[in-house]
């Protein structure tokens, strides 16, 4: 009695088994995977009450949204488009990673679709021509910042130090806040990427264009003079200790929290930083109007030129498998009405939307230099490929923690980068 | 009896320590749940500290009178449940065969049973989605609980082997004299002798299942799928500015696991000491 | 039988046999209707994936499609000159080390103390040690995360600030001198409970009156315990060392979330979270097999040794 009851058990299970195999989506609709980051509340219902508005005007279109973590989300998105199942529309930051993608098959070309109005419509060029590789697009910006330096006015006065404009006169003012008893700079090193900007900021100022776009064709080397210039320079700056008790083991949150309780005068972060500051601060406010923003203090004597910006933005990408509808909705993102209410949390891109921060003068001197840079710096880390990025990233972590020279930390990245960029 | 003649020195340098011990156990403890009944305020300037500005339950109700929470929670309940009831069903008529009925290639079987102890899951955790997704099994809840039955298997097999083993070969004979079939024998005999370790594998199981975090990452695509240790990294992408709220999300997935626990600890320690054998 | 002798007809004899065999087939049959769900999942889900890692290491693979660019063993040359690698391998063995020196050692002293005997509490004590283990441990890291920030507010930086005139807080997991050893601090919270239960049961199945006569004979405690109690708990002890061995290697998902990757400086990196981090981030698919395989290699050989050798008369197979 009991064997057949045991029996139907596995029947059943293999009757089930075979059911989710064969549970293939049989709607007349037209579906669109979407998979985003924007955890946050607000966000998220951003994003949503354009889908909303879209499947609004288009009947046909179902838009599925999956809403990631950022870590779980590169968890995640690697699997899937490793076992060659990508979502149809999906965060990317462009550069060598999205490359990748598109060397295998696994994300969609719209430059056809792109062509004429749609590209004119963006301001940030060069943030377009990441998403892409010469003739190809596979996606499109939706932000686009500058890293620079936040700071904290009030501590500046009380300490009374002036904005250092050049790297000397920075550590000057690194000094003087010491000796007042104020933390100088607030960073999360634990998570590495943040630690990262300081070293590319000063390899860009001091090689410039010229510098990394050799080390990069393999024409020149990570080992060149500029990069292990960079490192000595950073090196300097950490022997002074300038940074908050523990940042090596500080995340990214936990740093912006240091900075908005006003517990730190700098921060060198993106654009995303203030509302981050807010968000992770004891009050939920930040330090408020007294935040300002200035640009990475200029190297005496570097190659690169001082207005030189390294930075980065957001974008979705297209899955190689999604449907036209899915390019189209792409575009509805991207037009301006879309661009303009997503400026709370994003840099629009477009054409026409940079009176969107007439009353925000921190992200109207982040625009400024943004728009006004002979050359744009992409993060290290996501233009080249993860496995360099990530040597940058843990190199640069070495001259924080001060158990690796700037030779031995250039000769990382140039190891990595000689078994990588090869090809 | 004669453990009680202790000198009451060496009874107080006892309780000293299992006194410090449960301080230590109870301190990260207790810091997420002063952490969650404060402010965010408050846990931010003093990670552990009492509530100086009244007990915040609005971090409970936020959480409680969301649909998510209590969607994940059915989902845990319901996986870790399949989990565990096919985790033991199987394991016992494995163990079972490995203990009690001999035949050629027994040991090599065995062996490679043994094989999957040795390797934990995130090691093959690619292999492992492929095989999911040829299976058509993303998005189902088969494709989270089929792999960590796999994987549970072998040390549920040894638990559950290394009591069968101790029953006595007499009984077995005994009952086939009475008529009994191999099946009988297993279904009536030996599995209501084995109430306390098969209890044993199921409660670790249990454990296993509902703190399981990387196979359901991969799997569910759909966040309607999600378990609750997923849904407490959402939570906290969500809501990464209020620690406060964490904290009481961290408290809410401790609750269930520690009263399971205390409902579930006696059948631990018999079970795994082959229970009702002992003379 | 003995009714055969005297038979001329085969007939009972063929029916014997054929009913020797009809067993055979049922016990065939049983064997494999009992063995197949089990091995079938074991087969597909634990055994394929190894056997693809072996196939995978021996490529240069990004993990977007069919590996194509077979290089022959360059990963494993690659890795094992890898001083990140090496390091990771070191922390796996000092983790491993320092569980059985400390960790098991404890969770028997501990059993000793609450799993049997006249202490009164026991029962609370022995649910109280036992809590950690049920957490999962991604909340056992983010827990330990705000009690080790680096924050004077926090709970271990604030004990030690009450205790230590002019402590100055530490931040624990930034330090790369001791980042492992709070790991395995924290480790220890969460599973030194889980050995003190299997003690315990092995505890248990010690009969009181051996210990008690000897006493009576008068033997102190500790000569009680080093030839008495140890030598029969010896099984439940060898059993524990395994499992703490392949335990120590086989840490992830704590040491992921607690110490952000391995850092600082990978000075925390284990075996698992190196191939995660070099191997599937990295979309290094093709070296993060030949990391899984070396992982493997080693696991195999010491269980092999150590069942072959400590093990074979709890495990060996074998009919009561």
């Amino acid at each position: 009695m009991f064997k057949s009851s045991r029996l139907v058990m596995i029947v059943a299970l293999v009757a089930l088994l075979s059911l989710s195999i064969g549970a293939a989506v049989a709607q007349d609709k037209v579906e669109i995977d979407w998979w985003h980051i924007a955890t946050q509340e607000d966000q998220a219902a951003y994003w949503q009450s354009l889908a909303d508005a879209y499947m609004e005007a288009n009947p046909n279109v179902a838009v599925n949204i999956t809403i990631l973590e950022n870590a779980a989300f590169k968890q995640r998105l690697t699997t899937v488009m490793q076992a060659g199942d990508p979502p149809d529309l999906f965060q990317s930051w462009g550069g060598a990673v999205l490359w990748e993608y598109a060397a295998n098959g696994l994300v969609r070309n719209i430059a056809p679709e792109l062509e004429g109005d749609w590209r004119d419509s963006f301001a940030a060029q060069a943030a377009l021509n990441l998403f892409g590789q010469e003739d190809e697009t596979y996606g499109v910006p939706v932000s686009w910042g500058a890293v620079g330096m936040f700071y904290n006015k009030a501590l500046f006065e009380q300490a009374g130090v002036e904005i250092p404009t050049t790297w000397a006169e920075f550590l000057t003012a690194v000094q003087t806040f010491k000796d007042a008893g104020i933390t100088p700079i607030a960073l999360g090193e634990g998570e590495k990427w943040p630690g990262h900007f300081w070293w590319v900021y000063l390899a860009t100022q001091l090689g410039g264009e010229e510098a990394f776009l050799k080390a990069y064709s393999r024409e020149g080397a990570f080992t060149d003079e500029p990069f292990v210039q960079a490192g000595e320079y950073l090196k300097e700056l950490v022997d002074m200790e300038p940074f908050q008790e523990g940042f090596l083991g500080t995340t990214h949150p936990e740093s912006e929290g240091v900075f908005g309780n006003g517990e730190a005068a700098m921060m060198l972060m993106g654009q995303w930083a203030p509302a981050a500051q807010a968000q992770y601060s004891e009050d939920g406010e930040g330090i408020g109007d007294d935040l300002g923003w200035f640009p990475f203090p200029a190297v005496e004597g570097g190659k690169g030129n001082p207005d030189d910006v390294f930075g980065g933005g957001d974008g979705f990408a297209v899955g190689a498998n999604a449907p036209d509808e899915a390019v189209d909705f792409l575009k509805f993102l991207t037009n301006e009405e879309s661009q303009r209410g997503s400026a709370f949390f994003l840099v629009p891109v477009v054409k026409n939307t940079a009176d969107v921060f007439a009353d925000d003068p921190v992200m109207q001197s982040i625009l400024a230099a943004r728009d006004a840079a002979p050359y744009f710096q992409m993060y290290y880390d996501q233009f080249l490929p993860p496995a360099v990025g990530s040597a940058v990233n843990d190199a640069v972590e070495t001259i924080f923690a001060g158990v690796a020279t700037p030779e031995e930390a250039a000769q990382a990245i140039e190891d990595s980068a000689a078994a990588e960029l090869a090809q | 009896m004669l453990a009680q003649q202790q000198k009451p020195a060496a009874t107080a340098l006892k309780y000293g320590i299992l006194i410090a011990l449960c301080l230590v156990i109870m301190g990260p403890v207790a810091t997420a749940i002063l952490g969650s009944i404060r402010t965010n305020g408050e846990f931010m300037t003093r990670p552990f500290g009492l509530p100086t500005q009244g007990i915040q339950w609005e971090n409970y109700t936020s959480i409680l009178l969301a649909r998510p929470f209590w969607n994940s929670m059915l989902n845990s309940v319901l996986l870790t449940g399949s989990i565990t009831v096919l985790n033991v069903l199987l394991s016992s008529m494995l163990a079972f065969v490995f203990s009690r009925i001999e035949f050629r290639g027994r040991s090599l079987l065995f062996n490679i049973l043994m094989i999957g102890m040795l390797f934990p899951l995130v090691v093959a955790i690619l292999p492992i989605f492929i095989q999911v997704r040829q299976l058509g099994l993303v998005n189902s809840m088969f494709g989270v609980i089929l792999p960590f039955v796999a994987f549970g298997l072998p040390g549920s097999v040894v638990i559950l082997r290394n009591f069968f083993i101790t029953v006595p070969v007499e009984l077995e004979d005994a009952a086939y004299i009475d008529g009994c079939t191999t099946f009988g024998f297993f279904r009536h005999i030996l599995m209501p002798m084995s109430r306390p370790s098969l209890l044993a594998v199921a409660t670790l199981q249990v454990i296993a299942g509902w703190n399981e975090y990387f196979l359901p990452l991969l799997v569910f695509t759909d966040p309607q799928l999600w378990p609750l240790p997923l849904g407490l990294m959402q939570f906290q992408g969500q809501y990464g500015t209020d620690y406060a709220r964490i904290m009481a999300y961290v408290t809410l997935l401790m609750i269930p696991a520690v009263l399971f626990y205390l409902f579930a600890e006696k059948y631990i320690v018999t079970g795994l000491t082959g229970g009702e054998l002992k003379g | 039988m003995s009714a055969i002798r005297f038979r001329v007809l085969p007939r009972p004899h063929e029916q014997a046999q054929r009913d020797i065999r009809q067993r055979q087939w049922n016990k065939a049959l049983f064997v494999t209707l009992f063995l197949l769900p089990g091995m079938a999942l074991l087969f597909l889900f634990v055994l394929m994936p190894i056997a693809q890692s072996v196939y995978y290491s021996l490529f240069n693979w990004n993990g977007f499609g069919p590996p194509t660019k077979f290089i022959a063993f360059d990963n494993y040359e690659r890795l094992l000159n890898d001083k990140i690698f090496q390091g990771a391998l070191w922390h796996s063995f000092i983790l491993m080390a320092l569980s059985l020196v400390v960790q098991l050692p404890m969770a028997l002293g501990l059993a000793l103390l609450v799993g049997r005997g006249s202490l009164r509490g026991k029962k609370f004590f022995r649910t109280m040690l036992f809590v950690p283990y049920v957490f999962s441990e991604v909340i056992t890291a983010i827990i330990w995360r705000y009690v080790l920030s680096p924050n004077d507010g926090a709970l271990l930086n604030a004990v030690l600030g009450a205790i230590i005139p002019n402590f100055q807080p530490i931040g624990w997991l930034a330090d790369r001198n001791i980042v492992m050893f709070v790991l395995f601090a924290v480790l220890t919270w969460k599973y030194f409970g889980f050995y003190m239960i299997l003690y315990m049961a092995g505890l248990q199945a010690i009969p009181a009156d051996l210990e008690d006569a000897a006493r009576v004979d008068g033997s102190t405690e500790a000569q009680v315990l080093r030839f008495i109690t140890l030598p029969m708990l010896g099984s439940t002890i060898r059993l524990t060392v395994m499992l703490s061995v392949l335990g120590s290697f086989q840490q992830f998902v704590l040491a992921w979330v607690l110490t952000n990757e391995g850092g600082p400086v990978n000075s925390s990196q284990l075996m698992a979270t190196y191939l995660y981090k070099f191997g599937i981030t990295n979309l290094k698919l093709g070296y993060g097999s030949a990391v899984a395989v070396v992982f493997f290699s080693i696991t195999f050989i010491f269980s092999l040794g150590y069942q072959r050798m400590v093990m074979s008369r709890d495990f060996g197979p074998r009919r009561s």
